[in-house]
């Protein structure tokens, strides 16, 4: 009996623990984004679409607008975003953008200054599509296009 | 042709709506190898044959030293410019840059982009990216697939034809049009109705290619030793008959490709095979190379192995026989060798890659290989050695 009382109190302990944990992990497992202004342009995007557009496969969508595809600088969230939608990682990623830049076939995205900044250029351009941290998901001027985990 | 195409894309400019704010319609950037590569042999250099002229030295900056810049500018809507300008020892002994890249583009639907000027010649797997070897993981593509087809530029049109079937991305590359090169000294060479198509398709970590083209080809030697040769050959009353296997007009071609690349970002593999075909001026011959290398932090150690052989060489055999002086001509100009080697790329930084390659290469008994006597021509033996080369470099992308 008074040995599993004395045990409760650790037991508590655990479980507030592992819920602090938890939340901690959703924090830092940067789970990441793909968003457009609230009245932008792309109404939709797949994953097919997005992995293309960030491999310079193609360089517009269907609606013919003007894509804007924006990039974060170099860094843990871009290193992550190309490992989750491309599978490649960032020297990877750099040795396969040389090769389409100079050979004439895309041109790169446009590399924000950080996470805001690439908010107010989706903001400002209604053709733009850019990748942010998942605490942007209840931005109300943002369309959420597509969840990269 | 160009300045109606110009025109065409003034026009489409002037018709464009407006892009959004932040669209740049011009955009500049380079790429650049500062390279060495050292022969362990006093008397023979290595040289990119068909890509620069011998020098006098066993050790080169020459061979794979480049510079490139390159502006794209968006016409509007979806038609785009690009012009690339590069510097880099020539055949002609001489650092002139020439224009890699100089073509109108324009997308009329996502899948299809047509392009129209100066392009490059898709023939390998990796063509398009032949000068960038930041893009690579060696100091430079094996010489033994690469030397098979020395016709870099393409002036014409192609097509790109992008589509994605399941989760592989398809795309189908055909072109059509005509390309120069200079040979050392005053010769040169042309690829005249020039047509070809090729296939890639990826999925995940693997990429595959395949080409396959044909074209015309007129050729002119012009160095001092063909020179003499020809004086001699047109004294002798079969000499004409192998004066016409050697050089002229006409002869007909054709050149195959097939590849592969693997990257699960720990181990990358590399593999491609090539051929070409010709009626005569040039030999025919098939080459193939295979590497093996392996991702650790910011490196990447590798090894590859590498083979081109001679399939017909360019004065036959009936018509050389007896002559010596034919068969140095049929021997310097075919490349056949095998090689084996070790090499490391580091990501030194974000932009730069450093690279060390050491090479040991056995030259065929009837070929020259990679390789060109520093001193007298005549006196020094290339054919059937074991050569080492060390080849370092620096790779940026700016």
């Amino acid at each position: 009996m008074w040995s599993s009382d004395r045990h409760g109190a650790p037991r508590l302990w655990i479980v507030l623990v592992s819920i602090l944990l938890a939340f901690a992990t959703g924090e830092t497992r940067a789970e990441l984004l793909i968003a457009t202004a609230r009245d932008g342009a792309v109404e939709a995007l797949s994953r097919d679409e997005a992995e293309q557009l960030y491999l310079g496969r193609r360089a517009t969508l269907a609606a013919r607008t003007p894509l804007l595809l924006l990039d974060l600088p170099p860094g843990e969230s871009r290193d992550q975003f190309y490992r989750l939608l491309t599978g490649k990682n960032p020297s990877q990623i750099r040795a396969y953008w040389s090769r389409m830049v100079f050979t004439g076939r895309a041109l790169p995205p446009k590399e924000a200054a950080d996470a805001s900044d690439a908010r107010r250029l989706l903001l400002e351009n209604p053709g733009a599509i850019g990748y942010l941290p998942s605490h942007y998901a209840n931005d109300p001027s943002l369309r959420i296009l597509l969840h990269l985990e | 042709m160009k300045n109606r195409l110009t025109a065409l894309a003034i026009a489409a400019a002037l018709h464009a709506s407006p892009a959004a704010a932040d669209i740049e319609t011009a955009t500049f950037s380079g790429f650049g190898t500062l390279g060495a590569v050292a022969t362990q042999t006093d008397d023979l250099q290595f040289l990119r044959v068909g890509i620069e002229a011998p020098g006098s030295d066993t050790v080169k900056l020459g061979s794979d030293s480049v510079l490139g810049m390159q502006g794209n500018f968006r016409l509007g809507g979806s038609t785009e410019a690009v012009l690339q300008v590069l510097t880099r020892k020539t055949p002609k002994n001489n650092y002139t840059p020439r224009a890699s890249l100089a073509f109108l583009s324009f997308a009329p639907a996502p899948e299809f982009t047509l392009r129209a000027g100066r392009l490059r010649v898709p023939a390998f797997m990796l063509s398009d990216s032949l000068d960038i070897n930041y893009a690579h993981p060696w100091v430079r593509p094996p010489v033994e697939v690469y030397t098979l087809n020395p016709f870099a530029d393409l002036d014409g049109i192609d097509l790109l034809y992008r589509t994605r079937i399941g989760d592989v991305d398809l795309e189908l590359h055909p072109y059509f049009g005509r390309s120069r090169v200079d040979i050392t000294e005053s010769g040169r060479a042309s690829l005249s109705r020039l047509r070809g198509l090729n296939l890639g398709l990826s999925r995940g970590s693997l990429t595959l290619h395949l080409g396959y083209s044909r074209a015309r080809l007129d050729l002119r030697w012009g160095d001092a030793e063909f020179g003499v040769l020809q004086h001699a050959l047109e004294a002798l009353p079969e000499g004409r008959h192998i004066l016409a296997e050697m050089q002229g007009n006409g002869a007909s071609t054709s050149f195959t490709s097939a590849g592969f690349q693997w990257d699960d970002n720990r181990w990358q593999l590399i593999g491609e095979y090539a051929a070409r075909r010709a009626s005569g001026f040039v030999n025919s011959a098939h080459g193939w190379h295979l590497t093996v290398g392996r991702h650790i932090g910011p490196t990447t150690p590798y090894v590859r192995l590498a083979r081109t052989r001679q399939d017909e060489p360019i004065v036959g055999d009936a018509l050389s026989a007896g002559l010596p002086a034919v068969e140095a001509f049929n021997a310097s100009r075919n490349a056949s060798q095998r090689s084996i080697g070790a090499g490391l790329r580091w990501d030194a930084h974000t932009n730069a890659a450093l690279k060390i390659e050491l090479t040991r290469t056995h030259v065929d008994a009837d070929g020259w290989g990679a390789f060109f006597p520093t001193g007298d021509i005549a006196s020094t033996r290339v054919s059937d050695r074991k050569i080492n080369t060390l080849s370092i470099s620096i790779d940026v992308v700016f």
